[in-house]
Formats: structure tokens, sequence, C-alpha cells
């Protein structure tokens, strides 16, 4: 079984397929963490961050399924990381001598052709987010407010909207990509699909952006939001 | 009239990669010439750039082709950093030179990628891709014991689906052309052929395996959906092939069952 | 009658009711047993459809084969350019079709000049072929409901062609190519790409080897086995302009010529009626496009002599539709040597139209005011495509320009029914020898012929000679390869050192206008001598004013080209010398001296009725004629009208 899997994955198409499938969780897994961000704008009344922290206090309930979730989504980032890595190092040694003069034909995009340095570049996004919050002793003392106060630093706020920038940029080629490399395609859908990519992408980098952008720009320390 | 040209004729620089062999160092060598006829293909330009460095006492420039009408596959240059040059679904031998101004640089350069070693200039080794073929790219039957050519009804679709996947000469470009030097367009294309027949269905799944199998051996690049080798086909081969190439390895995969022979 | 069949053309045709003659034939060959097939080895030369078909059919009976091809994939041999399909007797759409009416047309549209019983033989397995082809996955044609589509081709009355789009020739080879990889998969065919080969090898008199040059490393290679079949393809080359690849030689056929087979009416060439003309002196190679377009075009050129006007100004009653004018009830769908004839006839006579004069315009105004651009752009919406690549010029506003060019060779190595040639183990297939097309092949009938001979007939033939011949162990340390190898390097060395100051290229530009002009669409005795001259002189300066760019011990395109322009030189001697004696007019052979008073070919069946066999007697020595006489049991003498 362990052989196999091994050998699946040790070839072309596997690393492919594990790509995609990867890629489609954490997608999924953005999506789950856009959701509950967004707590953040719901008005609590009394408590300012009341529904988020609500949110983000719902999830030690899960005893120890909490922390296996937790290693299941690092593995899931350092799985994904550490092929896209592999794939990328194989395919520079898979043409030792370059072009002397290379001209695309216009299929390859500004996406398609960066994904190495926009996921590097979130794969450092992330170690500074990880110590942002999840490993930050202000955030598990109060949440809401803790995310509020670090996204109002100008510093902070424009490198997390730069990031959620390079997010799009990730996203609008993986999206799209994730369902080819799963073999999801057909010649009536595949439009709407790669239109449907860039879509997602927007999705997300706008939806992440609205957090730094709110709370650098209309967010008062003092005030309820 | 007869053709654009009426009796003009071109100036052009040619930019050229020049290797002696496998082994050897290359670089780009520069040369003129002055009497390009606008009706000219793209090799009978080299056509003649060859007979004037032979005359010379130099040594002409080595490039694949044959069949000069675009089916055969062995035309092989990149053109301008384009495989095939800037022409689309056009082969290189295909190729006019009315599609360039007077005075027009132009830079030809081989194949590149690990698994195509230049052999002599723009002659470069395409044996990987026999090699993929032999390792599964068939259907397994015997002179003669096969079964009326009418007793298999194909439906039409599939039928004209699996000649577009068909249509593949085979010429590399796809490789050539990815940014990853991936040579999944090729393996695609073989794999929609055969297993969108009924005929070819029966051993889709060792094929696929086989197949792919045999392209990692070879060293091609890993596709990440750039689609610039579709672009490049001459053939206009589809990334859908490639699709479903990742989609019957899958299926392949969760369907082969454990080998029971001795370790 | 013609004279008596040499006694050294042995056919091997058996006797007896012609259906029943091929199973006779099986039946009467040794069989060679199952456990001893693989002590065993094929040498096949050449990767198109005969040689693919043959070497992987071989490799499954289990013999052991070593295959081999210039170009770089097997895939590539020039059978990949065949367009329009290939012909069996199905009989599908029930249109009166059988096997002895495929049978007929063939031996009749091949104008009484090929052996009844191969070409019975053909018609046979014509439908295995089909079969074969299905099994292997060539995406033929389909109806709606599954069936096999046809078409009719050529001019025949019945539709009895298979096709899958305008590939066919690309998608039966890749078929033959998929099986003979299957066999390299599994080790049971040794594959030689890029390795031409220089020399046969005989050993007591039987085939037993190939001297190759590695096209890479310019090495030569010695290959043992215990027989040779060659599937080299056609010499159309020898006219420099043809619509043949550009690697088509006959050096493999001229070699074992060499060696001792001979050579069967080489002067039997066919020129394709729809090619795009001309365009320049750097032309290099000519495009055919598929005579299909006749069935819609209508094909003429000005009435009065040297009109420059474009077409679109010339009025209706200005033009002349001269096939239409001379062959009334045929009309644009005369076979493909009548309507060569004509183009050129009015080209010559000044008519001709473009920068050269040297074309016909084939127009499709017609046929679209009638049936509407669209249904003309789905039947011939690619061929149209490819025509304006080429030209520039969009045949839906303007008319096609075409001209007729070489394209096809029925003439090659005398092979007895069991294609085995006149050395005993050298086989021959496909268009490398004399074949069943007689003096003319009718359209879709290569294709079959080809695949016929690689996966039906050698096969079963071949075991014939294992079996039934004593082979003494004759590895590649026998003194006769070292003796052919040293030939061989000698030749490439005297290549080499020649020194002179012209190309390869412009000896073979000069043969082929040389060839074209007086051994092409018209011959007559004068021209066939000043071109009989002209080559030897050509030959003479040859190895006395050569230039060869490069070394040997390297990937050399130019040595290539070399090698084959110089038995180009050799050969086309011998087809002007057939052409000379071969004073009636047949098939693809127009001897002017023969013909009506209204310009049709005359046969002369008193005298000619015979396949002409030439043995060689040293270069520019006069070879020697063996005739094998022709009988026709099955198919009436009579002479081919169109009017
Ligand atoms: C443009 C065009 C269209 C055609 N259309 C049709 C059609 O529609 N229907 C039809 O029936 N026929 C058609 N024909 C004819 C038909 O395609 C050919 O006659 C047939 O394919 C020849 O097959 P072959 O296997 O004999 O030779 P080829 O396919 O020519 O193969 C020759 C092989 O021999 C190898 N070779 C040659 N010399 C050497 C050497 N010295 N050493 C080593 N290897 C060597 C070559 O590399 C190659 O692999 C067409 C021909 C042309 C040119
Ligand atoms: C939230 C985080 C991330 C998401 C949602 C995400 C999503 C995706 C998706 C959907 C794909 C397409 C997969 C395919 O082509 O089959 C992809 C590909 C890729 N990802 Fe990420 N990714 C993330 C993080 C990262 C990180 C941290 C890296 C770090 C190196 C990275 C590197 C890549 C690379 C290089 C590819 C292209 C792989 C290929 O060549 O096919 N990604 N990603
Ligand atoms: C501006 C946008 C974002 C905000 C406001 C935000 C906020 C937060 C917060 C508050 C947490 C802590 C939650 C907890 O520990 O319970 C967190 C955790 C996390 N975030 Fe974000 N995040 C943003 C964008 C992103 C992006 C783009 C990614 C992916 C690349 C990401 C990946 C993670 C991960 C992996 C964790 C750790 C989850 C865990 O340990 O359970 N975040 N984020
Ligand atoms: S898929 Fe296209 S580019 Fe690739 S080998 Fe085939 S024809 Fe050439
Ligand atoms: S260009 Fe390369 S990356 Fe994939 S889609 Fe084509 S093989
Ligand atoms: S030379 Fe044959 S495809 Fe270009």
């Amino acid at each position: 079984m362990l052989r196999w899997i091994a050998s699946a994955l040790d070839s072309s198409v596997g690393k492919k397929i594990l790509m995609g499938l990867t890629g489609i969780l954490l997608v999924l897994f953005l999506l789950e963490h856009l959701a509950g961000n967004l707590f953040l704008y719901v008005p609590g009344g009394e408590e300012a961050f009341g529904p988020f922290d609500a949110y983000v206090d719902f999830f030690p309930r899960f005893g120890p399924l909490l922390p296996v979730a937790e290693v299941a989504l690092g593995l899931l980032f350092a799985v994904h990381a550490l092929y896209a890595i592999r794939i990328t190092l194989a395919n520079r040694e898979a043409r030792p001598t370059k072009y002397v003069v290379r001209n695309d034909r216009g299929a390859k995009t500004i996406g398609s052709a960066s994904m190495i340095l926009t996921g590097l570049a979130l794969l450092a996004f992330l170690v500074v987010h990880l110590l942002d919050f999840r490993f930050d002793a202000g955030f598990h003392g109060d949440h809401g407010r803790t995310v509020a106060a670090k996204l109002a630093r100008p510093g902070r706020a424009l490198f997390y909207l730069a990031i959620m920038a390079v997010l799009g940029v990730h996203l609008s080629h993986g999206a799209q990509s994730a369902l080819q490399s799963l073999g999801i395609h057909h010649p009536r859908w595949t439009r709407f699909l790669r239109g449907l990519g860039i879509a997602v992408a927007v999705f997300f980098a706008v939806g992440f952006a609205s957090f730094p952008i709110y709370y650098l720009f209309f967010w008062t320390a003092g005030g309820a939001h | 009239m007869s053709g654009s040209g009426g009796g003009k004729t071109m100036r052009i620089t040619l930019k050229i990669w020049r290797q002696a062999s496998r082994d050897a160092g290359g670089q780009i060598a520069t040369y003129h010439l002055d009497e390009v006829s606008p009706d000219m293909s793209f090799l009978e330009m080299l056509d003649v750039l060859n007979e004037k460095l032979i005359e010379a006492g130099g040594d002409p420039v080595a490039f694949d082709h044959d069949c000069r009408e675009g089916i055969c596959g062995a035309c092989s240059q990149v053109i301008d950093g384009q495989a095939h040059g800037p022409e689309r679904s056009t082969t290189v031998c295909q190729l006019h030179m009315r599609h360039y101004s007077d005075g027009a640089t132009i830079y030809v350069e081989p194949w590149r990628a690990r698994a195509f070693p230049v052999l002599k200039d723009l002659v470069v080794d395409r044996g990987a891709l026999d090699r993929i073929q032999a390792a599964g790219g068939f259907i397994s039957v015997h002179t003669g014991s096969v079964p009326e050519a009418s007793a298999i009804l194909v439906q039409k679709e599939d039928s004209d689906r699996a000649m577009d996947a068909a249509a593949c000469i085979g010429c590399g470009a796809c490789v050539a052309a990815c940014p990853n030097s991936a040579a999944m367009l090729f393996v695609g294309a073989k794999l929609a052929h055969l297993s969108l027949l009924p005929q070819g269905a029966v051993e889709r799944d060792r094929r696929v395996l086989a197949m792919v199998r045999a392209m990692d051996a070879e060293g091609f690049g890993i596709c990440s959906n750039h689609y610039e080798c579709e672009a490049a086909c001459p053939k206009e081969i589809s990334v859908e092939t490639i699709a479903r190439m990742n989609r019957q390895y899958l299926a392949a995969l969760l369907r082969e069952r454990p080998s029971r022979a001795p370790a | 009658m013609a004279a008596e069949t040499s006694p050294r053309l042995v056919s091997r045709c058996p006797a007896g009711p012609i259906a029943a003659r091929w199973d006779k034939r099986r039946f009467e060959l040794k069989l060679v047993n199952p456990a001893n097939k693989r002590r065993f080895r094929a040498i096949v030369v050449g990767t198109g459809l005969a040689g693919s078909s043959a070497a992987a059919s071989l490799a499954e009976l289990g013999y052991e084969v070593t295959a081999i091809c210039i170009s770089d994939s097997p895939r590539r041999a020039h059978s990949i350019a065949a367009q329009g399909g290939i012909n069996a007797a199905k009989n599908y759409p029930n249109d009166g079709d059988s096997i002895f009416r495929l049978f007929y047309d063939t031996v009749k549209g091949g104008d009484f000049r090929a052996r009844e019983s191969n070409v019975y033989r053909l018609a046979q397995v014509s439908n295995n072929i089909i079969d074969q082809c299905a099994a292997q996955g060539v995406p033929f044609a389909r109806e709606y409901g599954g069936v096999l589509a046809n078409r009719s081709f050529g001019g025949a009355q019945v539709s009895r062609t298979f096709y899958a789009r305008g590939q066919t020739g690309q998608q039966l080879l890749l078929g033959a190519y998929s099986a003979m990889m299957r066999q390299v998969g599994l080790g049971k065919v040794k594959l030689l790409p890029r390795r031409e080969m220089l020399d046969l090898v005989l050993v007591d008199g039987v085939a037993r080897g190939v001297i190759l040059r590695n096209l890479v490393t310019g090495e030569y290679e010695r290959h043992a086995g215990d027989a040779v079949l060659l599937g080299t393809g056609g010499y159309s080359n020898v006219f420099y302009l043809s619509t043949n690849a550009k690697a088509c030689n006959v050096t493999a056929a001229w070699r074992a010529h060499k060696k001792g087979a001979f050579f069967a009416n080489p002067c039997f060439t066919q020129i394709h009626p729809t090619c795009i003309p001309v365009s320049g002196e750097y032309q290099s190679k000519l495009t055919l496009m598929s005579e299909s377009l006749r069935n819609d075009g209508r094909v003429w050129v000005p009435k009065k002599a040297g009109d420059r006007r474009p077409a679109a100004e010339i009025p209706e009653e200005e033009r002349d539709y001269y096939l239409e004018r001379r062959y009334p009830s045929f009309g644009n769908l005369v076979p493909r040597d009548v309507a060569s004839r004509a183009a050129k006839e009015r080209c010559d006579a000044g008519f001709g139209v473009g920068a050269t004069g040297l074309a016909v315009y084939l127009d499709f105004r017609d046929a679209i005011q009638r049936d509407g651009e669209a249904v003309i752009r789905d039947k011939y919406g690619n061929l149209f495509q490819m025509y304006e690549k080429i030209t520039a010029e969009d045949p839906y506003r303007v008319p096609m320009r075409i001209y007729p060019a070489v394209h096809y060779t029925m003439g090659g190595l005398w092979v007895d029914y069991d294609l085995e040639t006149t050395i005993p183990g050298l086989f021959a297939l496909g268009e490398c020898n004399f074949s069943d097309h007689g003096a003319n092949r009718l359209g879709a009938s290569a294709l079959m012929q080809g695949l016929a001979d690689g996966y039906f007939v050698v096969p079963c033939t071949i075991g014939g000679h294992f079996a039934g011949r004593k082979l003494a162990k004759a590895g590649t340390d026998h003194p006769a390869f070292a003796e052919a190898e040293r030939e061989a390097r000698e030749r490439t060395a005297r290549l080499l050192a020649i020194g002179g100051r012209r190309t390869v290229d412009s000896f073979h530009r000069e043969l082929g206008r040389t060839m074209w002009d007086h051994c092409g669409m018209g011959r007559n005795e004068k021209g066939l001598r000043t071109a009989k001259a002209r080559i030897r002189a050509l030959r003479g300066e040859y190895w006395e004013n050569l230039k060869v760019a490069g070394k040997a011990e390297e990937l050399n395109q130019n040595l290539e080209h070399a090698g084959r322009v110089a038995d180009f030189l050799e050969f086309a001697e011998v087809m002007v010398d057939d052409a000379l004696h071969r004073t009636e007019s047949c098939g693809g052979h127009f001897r002017e001296e023969s013909q009506t008073e209204e310009g049709e070919a005359r046969r002369d069946d008193q005298n000619f009725c015979y396949v002409a066999a030439w043995e060689h007697r040293g270069v520019g020595e006069p070879g020697t004629l063996h005739k094998e006489t022709l009988a026709f049991e099955h198919v009436p003498l009579t002479q081919r009208s169109y009017k």
C-alpha cells in the first residue's frame, strides 16, 4: 500500500494530481477561513468582537480533534509547498540549456508563470501570520481586538494587502489549473471554468483584503468596529 | 498574380544555433541572405543558405525535414522563440517567407529539452517519443486475430474525436514550447486517440500507467498547465487530452490491483 | 505474341482457379516449426506501411526482427503523406463491388501490365487489411450508425475507398508503427533509426545482411540475418521535384540491383495531375492536393495563347475547358495520366497560366455558385487552406493553379509471387517492388498493396525461404560483410575526396530537369537519347566536379544526399533504357510515337505484354533485358477509352 502510494506520487501525473488535490483543499480551507473571519464584521452589541470571539472560542470544543485538524492543515500546506518546490526544481532540470530568444504564444499567464514565487511569498506570509495570531499570546487573550489592532498598523496592513494580491495571482492560475490537473475539462465548460478560476481568485483576494483595508482606514481602536 | 512576391526579394539576417555534435558546445552564428523570395518556404530559404555555405567551403546547417508538407513531423525549429515559428497551426516547413519583412532578423534554435539532446545544429534526438510509444502506445492485436471491421460499432463523435487526437505528428513542438519541457500533450494525444475507441478502451488502464512511467523515465518536465503546448501544436491538439490522461491515470491507480507476482 | 518468359524469372504463381491460388501457394509453402522461429532473424529495411507492417507481423509470429529507417522515428516514413484513402472490396455500400471487381479494375487501370495472380490476391486480402487496421485503432471515418464510411475515389464507379479525413496514410502508418513499436517494447524488434542501408551482403548467393551507415555518428554497421526485406519506397526523387519526401531514394533498391536483383519496369512512373505548381528556382519539392478536388473543380486555360489577364477578367466564352471538350463523358474525372498529359499539352502549346506559364486553372466558381461556399468549404476546406498557405491565394475567390507532378513509381525490384527478388532471401515489399499496379496505379491502391505485402503476404512466404533452404551460419564476421563494408566506406571516401566546385543539389536539379523533360509525361526516342547522353555526361562530371561539405564521421546531410544522387545518376540510365525499349504507350508511360490520331495512348499488346526486368551489367553498360510474359485469362485485354 505504502509502496503503491509512493510510486504513484513519484510519477509526474501523480504529482500533478496531488498538487491539484492539495490546492483544492487549501482553497476549501480559505473558504472556511474567510467565512470565519467575516464574524469580525458582525456587530456584537455589548461585546465589540463578540461573534468573532465566540467563533474562535468554539474551536477548543473539538477537543483532541483540534490538534489533529491543525496538524492535518499543516501537512496540507507542507505537502503542497514541498511538491511545488520539487516540481519546480525538476522542471528546471528538464531544460538544461535555455533558449536564447523566448517568445510565448500568450497562453502562459502571469499567474501560471509565477506560481512558485507567489507560493513562496504565501509561505513566508504564513510564518508571519501564524506568529501574529496563532502563536500570539495577545490573540489568545482578546481575539478580535488583537486582529483589529494589528491590521490597523499601516506596515502590517500594507503587508497583508500585498499578500492578498499575491494570493489572487496564485489562485488566478491555481483554481482552474487544479481542475485541469484532476481531469476536469470539457470544451463546453472550459471557458466558463477558466473564468470561474479568475472569479475565485478575485473573491478571495478582495475578501481577505477587506480586513486590512477596513481596520486601517475605517476603524478606531476605541470604536465598536 | 502568381504568389505575392512578384519578383521582389528581401534581405534577411539569420541568427542560427550552431553546434558541431552532441557533446560540443554551441553558439549563435549570424548569416546574411540578400535574395530571399517571399514565396520561398522557410526551409527553402535555409536550403539557399546551405548552398551558399557549401560553395564557400563552410559547413551547412543541419536540420531535420522530410515531407515538407506538414505531416511527417520531422521539421523542428524554434524561430524567434516560438516552436515552428510565428504562424498558428503551421509547421516550419509550411511557413513562408512572405510572413517576414525586408531586413528582418530571425533567430533559429533547436528544440530544447533534456529529453531531446541536440545531435547537431538544429537536429535533436526525439527517440524518447518512440520509447514512450513502445511502452504502451498501441492496441494489442496480432495480425489476423481481429474481428470484422464493422463488427465493432464506433460512435461517429468518438471516432471523430479520436481522429482529432490521432492527428498528432509526433513533432515534439509541445515539449519545445512548454516552459517545463513536459511531453504531456504528446502522450495525452496518444492516450486519447486509443482510449476513445472501443477497440482501445480495453487496455486503457495498463496503457496510461505504462506510458506515463515511460515518459517520466525520459526526463521530461511536469505539466503545470501553461497551455503553451496547445498554442504551439501544429495540429491543434487540445489540452483536453492532458486532462483526460490525468483522469485516466487516477482511475487506473485506484483500480490497479496489487500484483500477485512474487516480490 | 511477345517473347517467351526468361528462365531467370520464375514467377511461382500457382496454377488453377484464380480465387484458390493464394490458398494453394500457402499450402505448398513449408512451415517453420513454432519453436524454431526465434532462431531466424529478418532484417527489414524501411518502416513505411510495407516495412512496419512486415516487421510487426514477423515479430508476432516469433521471428527476430531488425528494423531500419533513415528518419529519426519510424513513424516518419513517406507513407505518412498519403491523403486520399485505401481501397477494399468490402462492398459495404452494396453497390456491386466484389473481390473480382476490385481485381478487374486494378488490372485494367494498370493498363494490363501486372500479374493477374498477384492482383487477385491483393483484392482478396484487401478486406483483411481494413479489419486489421480498424482493430489497431485507425480512426476511419464512420457513419452515424457507427459503421465504416466509404467514398468513391479516382473515378472508380463503386464506393470502396476507406479514409481517415485527409490523413489516411498517416493513420494507417501510425497503426502499423504502433504494432511494430509494441514488438520493440517486447524486445522482438530491434529498431535502428537514423541509419541508411548502403549495401546488401550476400553469402553463398543468399541475402544475409546489410551494411548501414549510422547517420548520427557516421559509423558503419554490419547486421546479419537470415533474410532481408526491402520496403524502401519509390524513386520519384530521380526527378528532383516530386511529391515525395526529401529523403526518398533508390539507394537500397539500386545497391540490391547491383548485387543481382533484377529491376522491373523502371520507366513506369506516375504523374499526378493536381499539384501546386513550381513558384521559383528555389523550389525544393511539390505538394500534392487530393484528386478529389476534380469532383467539383473545372479545369481550364484561356483560349488565346499567352493570355496574361487575371482569371476573373477572362470571359466565359474565352475559356477552354479542355478536359470537358476532349473527354465529354469523363470530363474532369479522366484518370491521372490522361489529365496530366492534357495539362502538359496545353502548357507546351503556350496556353499555360501564372507567372511561369506552367499551370492550368482548377476553378470552383461554378461549384460555389451551385452549392454555396459552405458546402465547398465543408468538402475541401483543409485543402483550400493548404493551398492558400503555400500560394497566398484564396481559392474561393481566384481559381487554383495546378500542374502535374511525379508522384509514384510503379517500377521497382522484380519479385515473384512470394515477393522474393531474383536474389534468394531478398524480398521487396510496397512501392519498392514492381508491384501489382502494372503501368499505372489507381488511386487508393498503393496503401492497400503496401499493407497487403507486409501484413499478409510476406509473413507467409518468408517461411518458405527459412524452412525450404539450408541456411549456413553467417555472422557479421563473415568475409562478405568485411568486403561490402569496405566498398561502402570507399565509396563515401571517394565522394568526399572529389573536391570539385558543384554542389550535390545542383547536380540533382539538373538530373531532375533532364528526366522531367525527356522521360516524364511524354517520351520519344530522340528525347530519350538526349537524356541518356546527358545523364552520362552529368555522371562523369559528378565524380570529377562534386563538392561535398564536412566529414564522413559525423552527422552529414550533404554527404547522405551525395550518396543518393550518385545512385540516381546510375539508375536514371536504366530508366531511360527501359523507356527507350518500350516503344508502346501504356499507363504512365506515353511514347509519343505510339498514339492514335486523336493523340491518345496506343498500347501494343502484340509486342509488349510483358514485364521488363533488367539485370545489372556494370555502371554505364547496357543491362540485360529479361522478359516475363503476362497472360490475361480473367480480364480481357482491351484498350482504355475515356471519351
Ligand atoms: C503525396 C502522396 C500521396 C499519396 N496518396 C495515396 C493515397 O491516397 N492512396 C494510396 O493508396 N497511395 C497513395 N500514395 C502512395 C503511397 O503513399 C506510397 O506508395 C506508399 O505509402 C509507399 O509505402 P512504402 O512502405 O512502400 O514506402 P515508404 O513509406 O516510402 O517507406 C520507405 C521507408 O524506407 C526507408 N528507406 C528508404 N531508403 C532507405 C535506405 N537506403 N536505408 C534505410 N532505410 C531506407 C525510409 O526511411 C522509409 O522508412 C501517395 C503518395 C504520395 C507521395
Ligand atoms: C492558501 C494557500 C495556497 C493555496 C490556496 C494554493 C492553491 C493552489 C492551487 C489550487 C494550485 C493549482 C494546483 C494544480 O495546478 O494542479 C496551486 C499550485 C501551486 N502552488 Fe499553491 N496554494 C497555496 C499555497 C502555496 C504555497 C505556500 C506554495 C509554496 C511554495 C505554493 C506553490 C504552488 C506552486 C508552485 C503551484 C504550481 C504547481 C504546478 O506546477 O502544477 N502554493 N496552488
Ligand atoms: C487578512 C486576512 C486574514 C486574516 C484577518 C486572518 C486571520 C487569522 C486569525 C485571526 C487566525 C487565528 C485563528 C485561530 O488560531 O483560531 C488565523 C489563523 C490562520 N490563518 Fe489567517 N487570516 C488571514 C489570511 C490568511 C491567509 C491568506 C492564509 C493562507 C495563506 C491564512 C492562513 C492561516 C492559517 C494557516 C492559520 C492557522 C490556523 C490554525 O492554526 O488553526 N490566513 N488567521
Ligand atoms: S501534440 Fe502537437 S506539438 Fe506535440 S508532438 Fe503532437 S503534433 Fe507535435
Ligand atoms: S505547455 Fe507545458 S505545462 Fe502543461 S499544459 Fe502544456 S505541457
Ligand atoms: S518536414 Fe514533414 S512536417 Fe515539416
